[in-house]
């Protein structure tokens, strides 16, 4: 009796064997190979070299987004306020360019800002909504889902009210839109997309690699035993939701590059997009558990799942109903194979 | 000495722990009534205080009470759910689907009892399904509930016909006008049928939540669900009943949105699942559950419509979401510094 609780403790240490985290991963990228050998048997154009580019290269924001709520997933809190953090974000730096008294128009009227110190003040800006976040959640122990719900709204609202509840997008110098076009010709690879492919390799390192991603899932799988042996969970929890902050601020900032305009009603549910990847990535809902390679895997089991509907030319209404059916299968079917590998 | 230091010691802190005591059991009221004569003095200069046009005139009044129904009907349920330490996000898209639902039957020529009470049936199968994920496929309650917020949305947008922003009377086929009777009719004191509906639904969950075993098992379960479990409760199926209520009373607050729209929006119920949350916390309840009130929750609600009514005659309607997460935060820290504290002592 007592060899075998030995036995099964001593089990996660053994050497040489798959981690639970790159098991998930590795099962989802076979539930990716099926759905993409079932999208492509029965939509038509789908098996085409372009089209598994695109799958990677349309879905850049939500996978970036996707870095910072996993990690923040993983302490085993939410953060709902990056989809209104981007709409702030990317409001705020059109409003710190746009040049001053120009114009009769309110909204034709910004700072007259040089636009590397309007993207580095709307970065701060975005990093603040998350300082804002981590000080509710690690300070005063509040939930973290409706205190980032309130920030959403905050943040977002924001945004509401400079652009009036529309948007803005006059007056802006040539410059502000170099860094949402360039990329590679004929393809479509842009800095964005070259931006998300960086950030996946370093949180790849980051978390594989370092003491602090490590401690932060100690925080996760037990708070309290985390607290006991000396970490500082107010710091690590204020650390993440401050990254997820700028994560979501980079991601404004290229969208309203790319756009040439700050929409206030830009990326109206990317939170539950970026919760919905880490999940079908295998991020524990519980925390303490997951890993950004599966989140990665995630987002284009999403984009081939989303891109398959477009392309059966199934009505946009239906992208509700199917993001919700395949969390909830993967949400299972993970479970399913955890609790098989272990029994 | 000590002992005589101490009793004085433990006097003081008797008396501050009252103080705290009385300010929580009050202060909501206190907040409603300054949030309704700031609003009621902020235009003066146009008018006395109950002219029309201002914040009290009646017309203004019965026309926040009718805004009103929807919130008024779900909150109350809502705060018993939140008393066992659960959530429900999917409430919006569960009147949502019921508006949809019930204008679609409306329009195709079904009477008002058949398609109220199908639209009942089908909020209770929407609880039903929150339920079942909860408790029986133990996923957390966040998720399970975003899920069905997603799928239920979904669902709602694909009965809508392509085309149509919402189900509502066309070329072909006409809208009957007995839709609007339940929610717009005046039939007692200026106000519909679907006011009353929802005083009354309060009523009966105030004493529910107080005089039945109902309430006291909710409680039990979010204080602490494992002492409840050992102590006989079945907690799986206490809290899978709350879910089902909680869908029932979404259905009936999507109906009266429904009848008041005189049109099944898809949308209608976007951020409901906020102004409840708004409620219920303003109402004291704890967010980790084990205590709160279906009564405080209704003043909650009360301010919650008064804000956002009372704003969109003072300030540009772009200004609304700012205020609501600003309400809403001011919520959260108020129920932490009264409530929580509480518990951890």
């Amino acid at each position: 009796m007592q060899a075998k609780e030995i036995k099964h403790l001593r089990k996660p240490l053994m050497v040489g064997k798959l981690s639970d985290e790159s098991f998930i991963t590795l099962f989802m990228l076979g539930i990716l190979a099926i759905v993409f050998a079932i999208a492509s048997a029965i939509v038509p154009n789908f098996y085409t070299v372009q089209n598994m580019l695109n799958l990677v290269t349309n879905n850049w924001f939500v996978i970036i987004l996707g870095i910072g709520v996993t990690f923040v997933l993983i302490t085993g809190n939410y953060d709902m306020s990056v989809g209104g953090n981007i709409a702030l974000t990317g409001v705020l730096s059109v409003y710190f360019c746009q040049g001053a008294n120009v114009s009769q128009n309110t909204l034709a009227n910004g700072l007259g800002l040089p636009y590397l110190v309007a993207v580095g003040l709307a970065l701060l800006c975005a990093m603040g909504v998350g300082a804002v976040n981590a000080f509710f959640i690690a300070k005063l122990k509040v939930p973290s889902i409706i205190v980032t719900l309130g920030t959403m709204m905050l943040a977002r609202g924001a945004a509401q009210v400079i652009t009036q509840g529309a948007q803005r997008n006059t007056s802006l110098p040539d410059a502000f839109g170099v860094l949402g076009s360039l990329g590679i010709p004929d393809t479509s690879i842009r800095i964005s997309v070259l931006v998300m492919i960086t950030l996946i390799i370093v949180a790849y390192i980051f978390e594989k690699k370092t003491v602090f991603a490590r401690r932060i899932y100690l925080i996760g799988a037990n708070r309290e035993a985390a607290r006991l042996s000396g970490i500082n969970v107010g710091k690590y929890l204020t650390a993440l939701y401050i990254l997820s902050g700028l994560l979501a601020g980079i991601t404004g900032i290229l969208l309203a590059s790319e756009f040439k305009a700050g929409v206030s009603s830009r990326a109206m549910g990317y939170e539950f997009d970026a919760l919905v990847i880490a999940l079908l990535g295998g991020v524990s809902i519980t925390g303490g558990f997951g890993s950004v390679l599966g989140m990665f895997v995630g987002a284009i089991i999403l984009s081939v799942v989303t891109s398959a509907a477009t392309g059966m030319l199934l009505s946009p209404d239906w992208q509700f109903t199917l993001k919700a059916s395949v969390t909830f299968i993967a949400i299972l079917a993970q479970r399913f194979a955890l609790d098989k590998r272990k029994a | 000495m000590t002992t005589v230091k101490t009793e004085s010691l433990r006097m003081q802190l008797d008396r501050s722990a009252n103080v705290r005591s009385i300010i929580k059991q009050f202060y909501i009221f206190v907040v409603l009534v300054l949030i309704v004569l700031t609003f009621s003095v902020m235009k003066l200069d146009q008018g006395g205080i109950f002219d029309r046009g201002q914040f009290l005139s009646p017309d203004s009044i019965i026309n926040l009470l009718r805004s009103a129904v929807p919130i008024l009907t779900l909150s109350g349920a809502f705060t018993l759910l939140m008393i066992s330490g659960h959530i429900d996000l999917s409430v919006g898209s569960a009147m949502s689907l019921s508006a949809v639902v019930y204008a679609w039957m409306v329009l195709n020529g079904y009477s008002f009892l058949p398609a109220f009470v199908v639209t009942l049936i089908l909020g209770c199968g929407l609880g039903f399904i929150n339920g079942y994920l909860v408790t029986k496929l133990r996923i957390t309650p966040v998720i399970a509930t975003l899920v069905t917020l997603s799928a239920f949305k979904g669902l709602a947008l694909l009965i809508v016909p392509d085309g149509l922003s919402a189900i509502k009377g066309s070329a072909g086929i006409v809208m009957p006008d007995w839709i609007n009777f339940y929610a717009r009719r005046e039939v007692f004191l200026g106000l519909p049928w679907a006011f009353w509906v929802a005083v009354f639904v309060i009523i009966l969950l105030t004493i529910l939540q107080r005089r039945t075993i109902l309430g006291k098992y909710a409680a039990a379960i979010g204080g602490n669900r494992l002492a409840a479990e050992l102590s006989g409760i079945n907690a799986v199926k206490m809290v899978w009943l709350l879910y089902i209520i909680v869908g029932f009373f979404a259905a009936l607050a999507g109906l009266a949105r429904a009848s008041y729209m005189s049109l099944g929006d898809p949308l209608s119920g976007d951020g409901m699942e906020m102004d409840a949350i708004i409620a219920v916390l303003l109402g004291g309840t704890a967010f980790s559950g084990g205590e709160g009130s279906v009564a405080k929750t209704v003043v909650g609600a009360l301010i919650v419509i008064c804000v956002t009514i009372g704003l969109m005659t003072v300030i540009p309607a772009y200004w609304q979401t700012v205020a609501k997460g600003t309400v809403l935060i001011t919520a959260v820290v108020l129920n932490h510094l009264l409530v929580q504290d509480k518990i951890n002592a």
